[in-house]
């Protein structure tokens, strides 16, 4: 197991090692610069961080991408960068199961996120090289950001400390718009604020150490803390958090590079958007929650760090695959032990694959029910793919096989009208409302009947022993 | 000036480059909508606002009643 990496600095040195990151000397425009980089970077076979050390017109560098391909997502793991992807799923299950390792509380002045303060003239472009992401956005958006709040009447459980990615729309040189859908962790203490017609402290870390910012969009469960699972993730190295300023229950990792705080205006909804989202097209404007930003402190020379969104798969689509993928197949494991993995990995899992095996008649189906009960899977998942379980579920052409040869369209795909949905889905009418379909391609067991068995084929003896071969000649061809 | 946006003239600068004066960053606010002075800015028609659009638009998350004192 190689390095894991507990700040973004030290993820960068260990993507430039392995040829991971792309530095540009040049100076380079915000706009329409940083956005197309990041888009060639996802169109590119390798696939690499783009860091850009001086944009005109500002001091501090950015870097994007970061997150963008399965081998530095294997390489945030502390991984070999050639790890497939079923091998970064098992061992991110195994790490899960870690949880909780408590966050360590660090010092004031142990935190390099405290190196600098600002308190007066709040101007976030003096310090971040913000750009326009994709042509058609509104403003100038931070669509990397953790953002942490607490519970208002529960203001020591850390359990309660909420860290999610939200998008931000930079109104002014203090002012911030965030999006809080109904269903986020956000909008349930929002509400209980706005109810009592009270600011909502709030934490923004930007530049993070890699596993906090994947954690940060990953859905778990209210009650379950960001930071203990980001501990787990870091296999068991604690994350560093330290007290915010100007808030006695907010605690932000001690790693990042910028933090901004600030309080939520309650009551007060302003025009955001539109945004280029992760389905890969805009959402358009509303009327959302605004942020007053009374104190910064940062990094000397901070990084900004930021990502770009397109038609998958972009860098988002990385950060919302296998953190996905795991909390559904941990939670449908649960009470259903037959299943084997889950690939939640399309559009934050608006499209799911499932393997199981199937104890009874109807059994795949029923997997699928319980997916479109769990809390992230009924809003968002809205097609859902059940194969066997010697399928795997992350081979799409297996995939395709199993529905091919599998399915039945007249008893094994069903549509259910009149669900949830997730809003952002464009096909959602009225947005956040949808349909369900279930494609059941599993092998029928008794009591549904099975007339036409088959034998499945078998790999031929020594077909280990000829991989190994073959892969050794194509070694002395390079 | 005129908001690319909504045409409103109810616009600002909002900040100037830290260095090197290479641009200025306008905003309006009628809109919110936000550009740099280096950009050439094409907003779709489907993006353009106006009074009608602002005052219908959703508002997320809904505001909550206050509780009672
Ligand atoms: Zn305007």
């Amino acid at each position: 197991m190689g390095k894991i990496c507990t700040s973004l600095r030290d993820f960068l040195e260990v993507l430039e090692q392995e040829g991971q990151l792309v530095r540009i000397k040049e100076e380079v425009d915000p706009e329409p610069d940083i956005g197309a980089a990041g888009r060639a970077a996802a169109n590119s076979q390798e696939k690499p961080a783009v860091f850009f050390e001086k944009v005109r017109g500002y001091t501090n560098p950015v870097v994007t991408n970061v997150h963008g391909s399965w081998k530095n997502h294997a390489l945030m793991l502390g991984m070999d960068k050639n790890a497939s992807v079923k091998e970064q799923f098992l061992e991110l299950n195994r790490r899960w199961d870690k949880y909780p390792v408590e966050p360590r509380i660090v010092a004031r002045e142990d935190a390099p996120c405290k190196e600098n303060t600002i308190t007066e003239n709040i101007n976030v472009f003096d310090l971040l090289a913000l750009y326009r992401i994709n042509e058609q956005d509104g403003g100038f958006f931070f669509s990397k950001a953790s953002v942490i709040t607490g519970d208002p009447e529960s203001p020591d459980d850390l359990n309660k400390l909420n860290v999610g990615t939200y998008r931000i729309q930079v109104k002014d040189k203090d002012r911030l718009g965030i999006q809080a859908l109904a269903f986020h962790d956000i909008a349930i203490q929002l509400e209980k604020a706005e109810r009592e017609n009270k600011p909502l402290p709030i934490a923004i870390a930007l530049g993070n150490a890699p596993l906090v910012t994947f954690m940060a969009s990953t859905p778990i469960a209210y009650d379950q803390s960001e930071y203990a699972f980001a501990g787990a993730l870091q296999n068991g190295e604690p994350v560093e958090i330290v007290k915010a300023d100007t808030c006695d229950h907010l605690y932000v990792p001690a790693s990042s590079e910028v933090i901004l705080e600030g309080y939520i205006l309650p009551r007060v909804r302003t025009v955001e958007g539109p945004f280029g989202e992760f389905p890969g097209s805009y959402s358009g404007c509303r009327k959302q929650c605004e942020i007053q930003i009374t104190r910064i402190t940062h990094r000397t020379n901070p990084i900004f760090e930021n990502l770009y969104l397109g038609i998958p798969w972009t860098e988002i689509d990385y950060l919302m695959a296998l953190n996905t993928s795991v909390p559904l197949y941990k939670q449908l494991k649960e009470s259903m032990p037959e299943v084997v993995a889950v690939n939640a990995m399309y559009t934050h899992g608006i499209g799911v694959i499932i393997s199981t095996k199937c104890r009874y008649g109807g059994y795949g189906k029923g997997v699928a029910f319980r997916l479109l009960s769990t809390p992230h899977g009924m809003p968002y998942s809205k097609v859902v793919i059940v194969v066997d379980e010697y399928v795997d579920p992350f081979n799409l052409e297996q995939v395709m096989w199993a529905i091919t040869t599998r399915v039945r369209p007249d008893k094994d795909v069903t549509v259910i009208p009149n669900c949830p949905g997730m809003p952002l889905d464009p096909s959602s009418y009225p947005a956040g409302m949808h349909s369900k379909l279930i494609i059941d391609a599993t092998t029928p067991v008794a009591p549904e009947p099975n007339p036409r068995e088959v034998e499945l084929l078998e790999p031929p003896e020594d077909t280990e022993k000829w991989e190994e071969i073959i892969r050794q000649h194509l070694e002395q061809l390079k | 000036m005129k908001c690319p946006r909504c045409d409103s003239e109810n616009v600002r600068v909002m900040t100037k480059a830290p260095v090197e004066e290479a641009w200025e960053i306008y905003v309006c606010d009628k809109c919110c909508y936000s550009w740099r002075s280096t950009e050439k800015i094409r907003i779709h028609e489907k993006f353009k606002l106006d009074d009608e659009k602002i005052g219908a638009m959703q508002v997320i998350p809904p505001v909550p009643p206050l509780n009672e004192k």
